[in-house]
């Protein structure tokens, strides 16, 4: 069992107790199977939305099926007045929404874990962690249960009486998971957190008293926040490449939105349009629930930005173009905006990649086309098969059939032998390599299924060869044919039209 | 009244009509270039022109046709090209490939391909676009005839063309026209290409029959051109086709004539 509630507790039922054994006691007992994706799914929207009480908020499962959230509040306690007016704060919102919520504040995670399990709802200062956990079970420490099992059967009942043993011997006992957890307790170990959202230290945000709900007030807050951020930015000589907008609902509920722009920025316009952009994209997806209390605007990947002049009469193309590329990323899709970027291969699909233009990769100078070879000016992206017309073994193609209307070919030139990947001959080009013989049976004996896969036939090099011709028909249309295979030697040779000359 | 008091009164109306409509000013929208009269136009800046292609299977010709006046129009302030496309559309059509841009004689670092996914966010992307100043040309594909991209919204694109000074060249197929604000409307159809010296099989150049349906250049009107494509940019060849409306023509006489690639099906039988 995962979890009970009071009427439960009130049977003697306890967490982790057998379901055949809680039968036993309350046979009327109601029993639902625990749904852990979506347990994670609610404890991890719950951490977003506690991210307007405190950027860094994780939530820690090692311990709980269903996971404790924990907030760093280090210089953020003051804005509910003090740390008992933040606890109480916090756990009463969570409490007015129907859920059962404890909580503490301490110096340590270890502290303020045990503190929130075993002495709920107090705020524990730092001189009087060790005071405290002496006087609590050693239960409190996040051991293993074997663990617990062991020393309180040593009689070692509170965390007090660890405190002064031989640590070596404790360690021999318990293992070295009881030292670590008794030192992160008291603060003598390091304990880190892995915040859920990404740690903007530079941000901006609103408060609302009055929840709002239509995007164009976001919006129109969004460009007030952008502003503020620049002149946070600008202060620092930085510039950011992602902004992130946060939207806090009051049904504890988190809206992200994020930009990105293709060069480092940090003009408040250019901020909000991107935003406005990528708000029109949501269309349907927006939902203010029953209103929005706070909005963060966050700047990452930043990066220094020196403060270019303009010169008296230029125009600035050069921001302004990439202005214009992260505008449309912004409305249009990341992917919808794309350069042709060169790979260094001969194969013509593959010699071309479609990339962001904002996520700009360096150029392979190798990989630079030759003017000289006569390539379409528009490609296919999926050569299409078509029915010609050819002397066998190896004429130019004299007619074709493609998408059911036939061409006679007045002029062809070719062919241009394109080889397949030598190196590639006699594998199979699958995109996860097959187990071995030994890794299968191994599987076989844990009781495994060997996981699928394609059967796909050896890859051999004169199945895939290339003879690509230039064929104009009477109209002066220039298509780029090839035929797959060369006869005598691949089983079928196969026709394709590939591109389309001017 | 007098008749220079009328004739003042009319030009102040006639200027303030003109205000009104915010008509640009298509005073000299294109030059023939005089010392090289073989030479094909040299388009201004801020001109929207039209290109229309009977089919779909001519988009090539199309695409070619634009690059090639678009290449004479970049400089180095303006040095970006914007080609749009709907995404559905690029296995109808193909997409501009970088190694035939760069055999054409195009620098493909210079083309940006957008993909939206329908013709409003393509019109707004255009829209966009034609206002930026490092653009020297907008390359919209459209295939079919949407109902948004009426006369309102073409003529909306051609004052921000005007007043970008961004040139934008609207690809469109079929044989209807739309009512549009476009300053120049081709009508082009792929030519049979020249006989290379060596390989008279081969394809030569590319060659097209470019005709202008609408506008004026100079003062030419409703004129045919044939145009080869060579290294220095169009050349009008001399068209020696008398009848626009027969097949290709073959002369009855003797001559180093090869056959066409296809005759032979015929006897083969």
């Amino acid at each position: 069992m995962a979890a009970v509630d009071r009427l439960a507790g009130a049977q003697k039922l306890f967490i982790g107790q057998n379901l055949a054994d809680a039968r036993a006691m309350v046979p009327d007992l109601t029993a639902r199977e625990i749904d852990l994706p979506l347990l994670e799914a609610a404890f991890g929207t719950f951490a977003d939305w506690h991210s307007n009480a405190s950027p860094l908020v994780a939530v820690m499962s090692d311990m709980n099926v269903y996971g404790d959230l924990v907030l760093d509040i280090t210089g953020v306690s003051h804005l509910f007045g003090s740390e008992l007016g933040m606890l109480r704060t916090l756990v009463l919102r969570l409490r007015q929404l129907g859920y059962a919520a404890d909580g503490a504040v301490a110096s340590t995670i270890g502290a303020a874990w045990a503190a929130s399990h075993f002495a709920p709802n107090r705020v524990v200062p730092a001189e009087q962690t060790g005071g405290l956990l002496d006087g609590l079970s050693v239960a409190a420490l996040r051991l293993a249960p074997m663990q617990v099992a062991g020393l309180i059967q040593m009689g070692l009942k509170q965390i007090g009486q660890l405190r002064g043993r031989d640590r070596k011997g404790l360690q021999a006992r318990f293992g070295a998971s009881l030292i670590m957890r008794l030192d992160q307790a008291f603060g003598y170990a390091e304990e880190r957190i892995a915040p859920r959202l990404p740690v903007a230290e530079r941000y901006a945000e609103r408060k609302f008293p009055d929840p709002i709900g239509l995007m164009d007030d976001v919006l129109m807050t969004t460009q007030d926040l952008a502003i503020q951020l620049g002149i946070r930015l600008e202060s620092e000589g930085l510039g950011a490449q992602a902004f992130h907008l946060f939207l806090y609902r009051v049904d504890h509920k988190v809206m992200t939105l994020s930009v990105n722009a293709g060069s480092p920025t940090r003009d408040p316009d250019h901020i909000a349009r991107l935003f406005a952009n990528r708000a029109e994209r949501l269309q349907g997806e927006y939902d203010a629930g029953f209103g929005i209390d706070m909005i963060r605007l966050a700047a990452s990947s930043v990066a220094p930005l020196e403060p270019s002049q303009l010169g008296a009469f230029s125009r600035g193309d050069d921001t302004d173009l990439g202005h214009l590329y992260d505008r449309m990323s912004s409305r249009l899709g990341t992917l919808s905006v794309v350069r042709s970027a060169f790979v260094d291969t001969h194969i013509p699909e593959r010699a071309v990649r479609l990339e962001p233009v904002i996520a700009r990769s360096a150029d392979n100078p190798a990989a630079a086309p030759d003017p000289e070879q006569a390539r379409p000016l528009r490609l296919l992206p999926m050569p299409e098969p078509i029915g010609i017309t050819a002397e066998v073994p190896d004429g130019p193609p004299m007619a074709m059939i493609w998408r059911r209307v036939s061409y006679r070919f007045v002029k062809a030139q070719g062919p241009e032998r394109l080889n397949a990947e030598w190196w590639r001959s006699g594998q199979r080009l699958v995109l996860v390599p097959p187990l071995t013989q030994q890794e299968l049976n191994e599987l076989k004996q844990q009781g495994k299924e060997p996981p699928y896969t394609p059967n796909v036939p050896l890859f051999y090099t004169w199945n895939a060869v290339r003879d690509y011709y230039i064929a104009e028909d009477a109209g002066g249309r220039r298509f780029w044919l090839f035929r797959l295979g060369i006869y005598g030697v691949a089983p079928n040779p196969t026709w394709y039209l590939h591109g389309f000359f001017s | 009244m007098s008749n220079p008091a009328k004739q003042e009164r009319l030009a102040a109306l006639r200027a303030s009509i003109a205000n009104i409509e915010r008509r640009p000013v298509l005073s000299e929208p294109v030059s023939v270039q005089d010392h090289e009269p073989d030479r094909f136009i040299v388009p201004a800046p801020g001109l929207v022109q039209e290109v229309f292609a009977d089919e779909r299977r001519n988009s090539a010709a199309l695409l070619g046709f634009a690059l090639g006046q678009v290449r004479s129009l970049l400089t180095p302030t303006r040095r970006a090209v914007i080609y749009l496309q709907m995404l559905a559309e690029a296995q109808e059509m193909g997409l501009p490939y970088g190694p035939g841009l760069a055999s054409f004689g195009f620098d493909p670092d210079a083309l940006v391909l957008i993909r939206p996914a329908n013709i409003i966010e393509l019109l707004w992307a255009v829209e966009e676009a034609l206002a930026c100043g490092a653009v020297a040309a907008v390359i919209a594909d459209i295939a079919g005839h949407p109902k948004v991209l009426d006369f309102t919204a073409s003529r909306r694109l051609s004052l921000r063309a005007d007043a970008g000074g961004t040139s934008l060249f609207l690809l469109r197929y079929g044989a209807w026209r739309e009512a549009s604000a476009a300053q120049l409307r081709w009508h082009l159809t792929p030519a049979l290409s020249a006989t290379t010296q060596f390989d008279a099989r081969a394809p030569g150049e590319t060659r097209w029959r470019a005709r202008l349906e609408r506008g004026v250049i100079g003062d030419r009107q409703n004129q045919e051109w044939l145009l080869e494509w060579t290294q220095n940019g169009f050349q009008i060849v001399a068209d020696r086709r008398r009848h626009p409306a027969g097949s290709v023509e073959r002369q009855a006489l003797s001559g180093a004539l090869f056959a066409d690639l296809a005759d032979r099906l015929s006897e083969a039988g």
